[in-house]
């Protein structure tokens, strides 16, 4: 602005001698030299108002070119300009404590603050169309020691093609589409350790899986074939046998879209898996997890496993409820006999947020997140379950020994949750699980737990 | 067998129904800055031509910007249907760094797939009072020349090449005496601008300058828009033909099965109708015809092409616009 001035002011100057009509007084050698150099600086402020608008439109084509840089609640992210490649780094540490009242006299030695996961999460996108994730976790096996004993694991590790949101392909090891809770995130439970039924529910397996969602989600399915894991359990290769898993899941939110605050929350389907195994047995654990049932030494799975799992959820406003059923049935073997088991699992947990906070599935946002002296509190949310494990009548003795194992474990227990903002939690449970068929002290008694958990997650 | 029958039937009648339906076709052209009312004008007409030849409606987008910028999206990944450039160098990048197109592809079309030509002229104000004629006044201390800036702008490189080129001719041949005469041609620039729509902006609107040294057919846009503002067309002697070529980016059109209409409107640009527009928006044509119908609106000069005078676009990029080229050198005095 202050060219303008420069020019201005001699403008001003010279005023009266221009207005003279050309006749009265034709412009002079010195007016003429002013009126020039009026020109020039006219000129100069102009080129410089130009520059600095031409300055302002490179600088906003370098915004839109820029790659962004972002850290927030969910990460540290880096996106291309286009948004066509992301990159993204998570993850969660969860520190826990788990303490067993009232079996001192036992001689268990299972009190114990642990690292339950210790998870580094890079995730994202590239070429707009593929999202790939890959998670390890540091947390595994820690209870057994020191850290010398933990064995870093590949939890995930997957490329999604997403072609159309109907129709998506997946390849890499991530969860089959089993589990209604082991679906679930980690980072996101209910209570601090899954309940019963994903003890019967495969884990993380690697394979090929086409997935997507119809009528605005309103329907979502999985369906993928993976090298096969037993009960609970997780693998990265098949070298047990050559015969394969197939693993299906059908999922509705038939009223996502209704105008009823009641119903909109509802869903529910059905997942199963069928194949033939030929690999080695789990053990069934407590929500405090600890051993129940195992099987005799010698023991493997020996054909056709089969599983079933009905599942479904409501939320609506601060109350949620969660449950399902799973039949595993699977052939075992070992050197005195070959039988068909078939186990069942099942749990209700349903949880509400005195903080009235909406419910969900997935992560929830405090209204207003915890701040010390002010006024936040961040989410309190309480949570009671109950659930059984029926281990079939047919395993003992042939398969298993009452010594060390029950036929039946059935649990409930109360927690809360206190979600102080979106990256820490702290949880606390009881949990009280009795035991059927058992002869030790352990399974006749049953098991007192409590558990807490503090929880960073980024 | 009855289920498979069942599938079979539907799947005949799904295959009918849908080769029977006319089909809803975009269409996305990445272009340089002054082709504006070119492709608009272009695009309503091929929309038409190509709903009576095949039934299927046509919507082609536009994107404007600097060549080379644009040249760089595509490549990034701005998918184009087809590209029409100020430069083949241009498409040769996109053929070359983003691999979208083979390396031939200027022998696909006719006229090394430049349907259509131009040069640089002056547009000087009301008057010309400055006395500008030709290249060798724009030198002279004083001027102000708005050009757009080379490193960024095709129109700019032909303008540079032009004033190259005069000055070869004017001193026999000698680079260093045309070195010379482009750094004092430069010295008289006060802005540069990163496209040629954006120097016409600082010579019109911004009121900057006292030469613009661009685009013919941006000069005679400028001329018919601002009919009483004041500006008038200056030919030089001698200028650049320049030569703005089209291409189809092949993985795009395989990817979005678009191959079949995207070729059909490049070729509609060698049509009459096609060449008329162009000649209509101040493009020379290249149909005989149609320029001795629009003989009367291109003045006459003598031309010389990139390839007679820099041995190429390749050959002419690397030795005046690559880092540390002759561009940069005289910038750096």
């Amino acid at each position: 602005m202050n060219w303008k001035w420069l020019v201005v002011l001699p403008a001003l100057a010279v005023a009266p001698t221009l207005t003279q009509p050309a006749s009265a007084q034709a412009p002079g050698g010195d007016t003429q030299k002013l009126l020039q150099r009026i020109d020039e600086l006219e000129q100069k402020m102009k080129i410089f108002e130009r520059k600095r608008e031409l300055d302002v439109e490179a600088a906003r084509d370098a915004t839109k070119t820029a790659t962004s840089i972002s850290e927030g609640t969910s990460g540290f992210a880096v996106r291309s300009a286009d948004t066509n490649f992301v990159i993204k780094v998570r993850g969660y540490v969860q520190t826990d404590a788990r303490f067993f009242p009232g079996d001192r006299n036992t001689g268990a030695v299972n009190d114990t603050f642990l690292l339950r996961r210790v998870r580094p999460i890079i995730e994202g996108t590239v070429y707009d169309t593929f999202d790939y994730r890959l998670m390890l976790d540091f947390g595994q096996n820690l209870a057994s020691g020191s850290s010398a004993a933990n064995q870093g694991q590949i939890q995930d590790a997957y490329v999604t093609a997403k072609l159309y949101p109907e129709f998506q392909i997946q390849v890499g090891k991530f969860k089959e589409p089993v589990g209604l809770e082991r679906l679930q995130s980690g980072a996101n439970l209910l209570f601090i350790e899954r309940g019963f039924p994903t003890q019967l529910a495969p884990n993380r397996d690697v394979g090929i899986q086409v997935q997507g969602d119809l009528w605005n989600s309103r329907l979502s399915y999985q369906a993928g074939i993976f090298n096969g894991v037993a009960d609970g359990g997780s693998g990265d290769a098949d070298t047990a046998d050559t015969d394969k898993d197939i693993a299906a899941r059908l999922f509705a939110h038939p009223f996502k879209d209704s105008d009823s605050d009641a119903l909109r929350g509802l869903g529910f389907g059905v997942s199963g898996t069928v194949g033939n195994h030929n690999t080695a047995t789990r053990t069934y654990t407590t929500p405090g997890q600890q051993r129940f049932f195992s099987y005799t030494a010698g023991t493997a799975s020996a054909g056709q496993h089969q599983r079933v799992s009905p599942q479904g959820y409501y939320y609506y406003g601060p109350f949620g409820v969660l449950g399902e059923y799973v039949i595993s049935s699977q052939k075992v073997r070992n050197a005195a006999a070959t039988r068909r088991l078939t186990h069942t699992a099942w749990q209700l947990a349903t949880s509400y947020f005195l903080t009235l906070e909406d419910n969900s599935f997935k992560p929830i946002a405090p209204r207003a997140n915890f701040t010390l002296g002010g006024p936040g509190w961040g989410a309190v949310e309480l949570t009671a379950r109950v659930g059984q494990l029926d281990v079939d009548n047919d395993a003992f003795p042939t398969f298993a020994s009452t010594a060390t194992s029950a036929s039946e474990a059935t649990s409930w227990g109360v927690g809360a949750n206190w979600h102080l903002n979106r990256n820490v939690k702290l949880s606390l449970d009881y949990e009280r699980t009795v035991f059927e068929g058992g002869t030790s002290a352990y399974l006749i008694n049953g098991e007192h737990a409590i558990l807490s958990r503090v929880q960073f997650s980024f | 067998m009855k289920f498979r029958h069942l599938l079979q039937s539907a799947l005949t009648l799904l295959l009918a129904a849908s080769t029977a339906t006319a089909k809803d076709i975009k269409l996305l052209n990445v272009s340089y800055d002054p082709t504006r009312e070119l492709y608009q004008e272009f695009n309503t007409a091929f929309a038409k031509h190509w709903q009576a030849k095949t039934g299927d409606k046509v919507t082609v987008q536009q994107s404007h910007g600097g060549s080379g910028k644009q040249a760089r999206s595509v490549i990034d990944g701005l998918e184009a249907d087809v590209v029409t450039l100020a430069l083949a160098y241009d498409v040769d990048a996109i053929a070359q760094k983003g691999r979208l197109l083979p390396a031939d592809w200027q022998k696909r079309l006719p006229q090394n797939s430049a349907p259509y030509t131009s040069t640089i002229v002056f547009l000087v104000r009301k008057g010309n009072p400055k006395g500008i004629k030709d290249w060798s006044d724009l030198v002279k201390p004083g001027i102000g020349i708005i050009p757009a800036n080379p490193k960024t702008s095709g129109a700019a490189r032909w303008a540079y090449l032009a004033a190259w080129g005069y000055a070869l001719k004017q001193n026999n041949g000698d680079e260093a005496r045309a070195k010379e005469f482009v750094a004092k041609f430069y010295k008289n620039v006060p802005v540069f601008d990163t496209g040629a729509r954006g120097a016409t902006t600082t010579f019109i609107q911004r009121g900057i300058g006292d030469v613009l040294v661009g685009w013919e057919n941006e000069a005679f846009l400028a001329l018919k828009e601002q009919a009483k503002g004041g500006y008038q067309l200056v030919v030089p002697s001698v200028s650049i033909l320049a030569e703005p070529p089209v291409a189809v980016v092949d993985k795009v059109v395989k990817r979005r099965g678009t191959a079949a209409v995207a070729k059909g409107y490049l070729d509609y640009l060698y049509s009459d109708e096609g060449q008329e527009i162009a000649a209509r928006n101040y493009y020379r044509p290249r149909s005989a015809t149609v320029a001795a119908k629009f003989a009367d609106k291109f003045p006459k000069l003598q031309l010389f092409t990139i390839d007679e005078l820099f041995g190429g676009w390749q050959k002419a990029t690397k030795t005046h616009f690559a880092d540390g080229g002759t561009f940069d050198q005289i910038q750096r005095k």
